[in-house]
């Protein structure tokens, strides 16, 4: 077939490719370690990934990450930004397969997923070298802790509200609704379908639990266990009460009489944009929509109230958020810490909550004047009354946790379409998470 | 023979590197899937991974959304395919013979299939939606409703909207390859069929069809095939909702990996799928005659 030097020519040629493959691979894993000659100090590289990705919130984090490089000319970050949908997965992918990794977005969702795993370094003995640790406040602390363990530290915290129409109100004469039962009135009242026009802004798809589970809690609110919030005083989950069935039967209600149909999909997108362009007149948010808000609605036309409360009088609040962890696998720790601490420092960590729309996690930085007006004052109101907005922690460390959105989402639109009782709904839930508990204590 | 030995060994040599790599990346994940259908594989408990025999499949067949999403799957190929067949036949016959415009006109028709199917989900979804949506807003102008169609959320329309979304999608597929496959046939044949006497339906059904058969089998198998597979037009625009009822197998799958982290029960998943496939397959070479099928 060939001849003799154009075999040997060939031979050749291969053993050079394969020789040049595996010197490079060679050199490329000692990358890390060569005593580079050329400068006098080793430079470390670390590698990072963010979870709530959005272009804006992108640049904030690299501008941080420069001034960071600029202060610290031996170490050298790389930031991978995956698309927001898919960055979850990513990262999980990432951890599982050992990929080089030294600092990650961890949230509130997937903490106990990866200590489970234990993917993510336990941070407690780092914080002593910490000089601003100090003013981290107790929400932001809990929020990222598993069992009296700090596993990251928070970049911003998320508090909902309510959002709601204030020239459709007075149109209307109606009141910013103070419980849950003016909140659901109200909505019926202002919905309008030949106008195109409807109370709340539903959310039926992605992220659904969200408005069922702080309505029931709100109703369960005297019985509740606060430091386990998915269940009462007496061991049995927060849907084993009689009061679930009433707060479930107005969540119906609300979705029937006083939200658009459509909504039973909908996620954070078409939720927050059926408020901006004018079809509903209530949204419950998390104070990053401000932004958005501001930029797409005419000043005067809406405002904000603290949480619906229950008939008690009194509501359940939580703050959620992510922050940044350190991999267990990874060889850079000190490094990652360093970075860190810069990041969430009081300067850099105000300057992102200022600019992305979160409450800051240092208490130095309320006392700033940005946060004492406008959309910002309704969340320091509710934490100026703890006794009527009672602050739990989410359930995070529970594993099932991270199911619990989507078996949620998928039972909850059944019951909302009438295939399945409210009854029903509430014996499956209530299942769930006595399986939830017994679990997590085997 | 020492001389042909040393060749063969060279051609093994040779072919050794691209062996290597479809080993790793087709081989190997693809029998990792079967174990992984045989284990219990959950990404939020790494530490409980065994194996569990048939499990994960007794689990998938008792499950009513993975029932439903058995013939929601069926339903999904049967009318995707006719109607992105029907209709892109339709349009390759119209483009055929030259007019003012074809080309640009061509180029509108073939657009949509350079789209990814994750974003026609997407622009659908807005276009389906009962509030904001431009097909509502359109069918109330013309005056064909009165009241808003929820297409993505009433489960009567769910199913049929995604449907035509993704018949939109595939037409263009088959206006392509149909086309081609028209401008192919000789032009004599045509003559000699016109000095027979033979109408425009008789040239049709006894000149044009049976010369693009073979590219009519060959594209739907594949197409089918394609459809079958195909979750990311679902995933855009319903994600499976509401209450699960426009779940397809490929879509179910990919939500148990993306909001289940359970490998194990989407590796079931998948390895039903590839058996369905493998039946259909030949079921539909045996039914149109393998033999025909290739040249096109």
């Amino acid at each position: 077939m060939f001849g003799k030097p154009m075999k040997t020519w060939m031979l050749s040629a291969l053993t050079a490719v394969m020789v040049f493959t595996l010197t490079t691979a060679c050199s490329s894993s000692n990358d890390g370690k060569k005593p580079d000659s050329g400068s006098k100090e080793k430079v470390i590289t670390l590698r990072m990934i963010e979870s709530l990705t959005s272009p804006s919130r992108t640049a904030l984090i690299k501008a941080s990450i420069d001034k960071f490089m600029a202060q610290n000319t031996n170490i050298k970050v790389e930031l991978i930004s995956p698309p927001f949908d898919q960055a979850d997965n990513k990262i999980r992918t990432m951890l599982a397969a050992k990929q080089p990794l030294d600092v990650l977005e961890v949230r509130d969702l997937n903490v106990a997923e990866f200590v489970n795993n234990n993917y993510v370094e336990p941070l407690n003995d780092y914080t002593g070298s910490w000089s601003d640790f100090g003013t981290v406040t107790a929400v932001a602390k809990s929020v990222a802790s598993v069992k009296d363990k700090l596993y990251f530290i928070p970049n911003g915290l998320y508090q909902r509200q309510l959002f709601y129409r204030a020239d459709w109100l007075k149109e209307a004469g109606i009141n910013a609704p103070v419980t849950y039962e003016e909140l659901v009135n109200a909505s019926v009242k202002l919905t309008d379908a030949a106008k195109n026009r409807y109370g709340f802004s539903f959310r039926g798809g992605p992220g659904a639990n969200g408005v069922p589970d702080t309505l029931i809690q709100a109703y369960d609110a005297d019985k509740i266990n606060v430091d386990d919030a998915m269940f009462l005083k007496d061991g049995g989950t927060i849907y084993s009460s009689p009061e679930a069935k009433t707060a479930l039967d107005l969540y119906v209600k609300l979705y029937k009489e006083g939200s658009p149909p459509d909504s039973i999909n909908w996620g954070f997108q078409e939720q927050v944009q059926a408020f901006t362009s004018g079809v509903t007149a209530f949204l419950l948010q998390d104070p990053d929509v401000i932004q958005v808000l501001g930029e797409n609605m005419q000043e005067g036309t809406w405002a904000t109230a603290p949480m619906p409360t229950g008939p008690s009088g009194k509501a359940m609040i939580s703050a959620g958020g992510a922050g940044w962890g350190i991999t267990s696998h990874s060889e850079n720790k000190e490094a990652a810490w360093k970075l860190i601490t810069f990041l969430s420092s009081p300067e850099e960590n105000t300057q992102l909550s200022k600019s992305h729309g979160t409450v800051p996690i240092h208490s130095s930085a309320t006392e700033d004047e940005f946060f004492q007006k406008g959309p910002y004052k309704t969340l320091l109101d509710m934490t100026n009354k703890p006794d009527t907005f009672i602050n739990f922690k989410p359930p995070f460390e529970y594993p099932a946790n991270g199911q619990w959105g989507t078996v949620a989402m998928e039972s909850g639109q059944a019951m909302l379409l009438g295939q399945t009782s409210v009854e029903d709904t509430l014996t499956k839930w209530n299942e769930y998470w006595a399986k939830a508990k017994a679990d997590m204590n085997k | 023979m020492i001389a042909l030995r040393k060749q063969r060994t060279y051609i093994l040599l040779s072919l050794l590197p691209a062996l290597v790599l479809l080993l790793i990346f087709t081989f190997y994940p693809f029998l990792q899937g079967v174990v992984m259908a045989f284990q219990n594989y959950v990404l939020f408990d790494l530490t409980n991974v065994r194996f569990i025999g048939f499990q994960n499949f007794v689990t998938a067949f008792q499950d009513a959304k993975f029932l439903k999403a058995m013939t929601n799957s069926a339903y999904w190929v049967f009318f995707s395919l006719t109607f992105q067949f029907l209709i892109g036949l339709s349009l390759a016959l119209i483009l055929r013979k030259p007019f003012k415009g074809r080309g640009v006109y061509q180029g509108f028709i073939f657009y949509s299939w350079a789209l990814s199917g994750f974003l026609i989900g997407l622009i659908w979804k807005w276009m389906f939606n009962s509030q904001m949506g431009v097909i509502n807003d359109l069918l109330m102008r013309i005056g064909l409703i009165d009241t808003r169609i929820g297409f993505l959320s009433d489960p009567d329309w769910a199913m049929s909207s995604v449907i035509i979304a993704n018949v939109w999608y595939g037409i263009a597929f088959f206006a392509i390859m149909l086309l081609a496959a028209l401008q192919s046939v000789p032009a004599d044949l045509y003559e000699a069929a016109d000095m027979d006497g033979a109408g425009s339906i008789r040239k049709f059904v006894n000149v044009t069809f049976p010369f693009i058969l073979p590219t009519i089998i060959a594209t739907t198998l594949l197409r089918a095939i394609w459809i079958f597979n195909d979750p990311t037009i679902i995933y855009g625009l319903t994600n499976g909702g509401p209450a699960g009822t426009t779940h397809i197998l490929s879509s179910l799958m990919l939500d148990k990996i993306i909001y289940g982290g359970d490998y194990g029960m989407a590796s079931a998943i998948g390895v039903t799928m590839i058996g369905i496939l493998i039946l259909y397959t030949i079921f539909y070479l045996f039914v149109t005659k393998s033999e025909k099928v290739g040249d096109f």
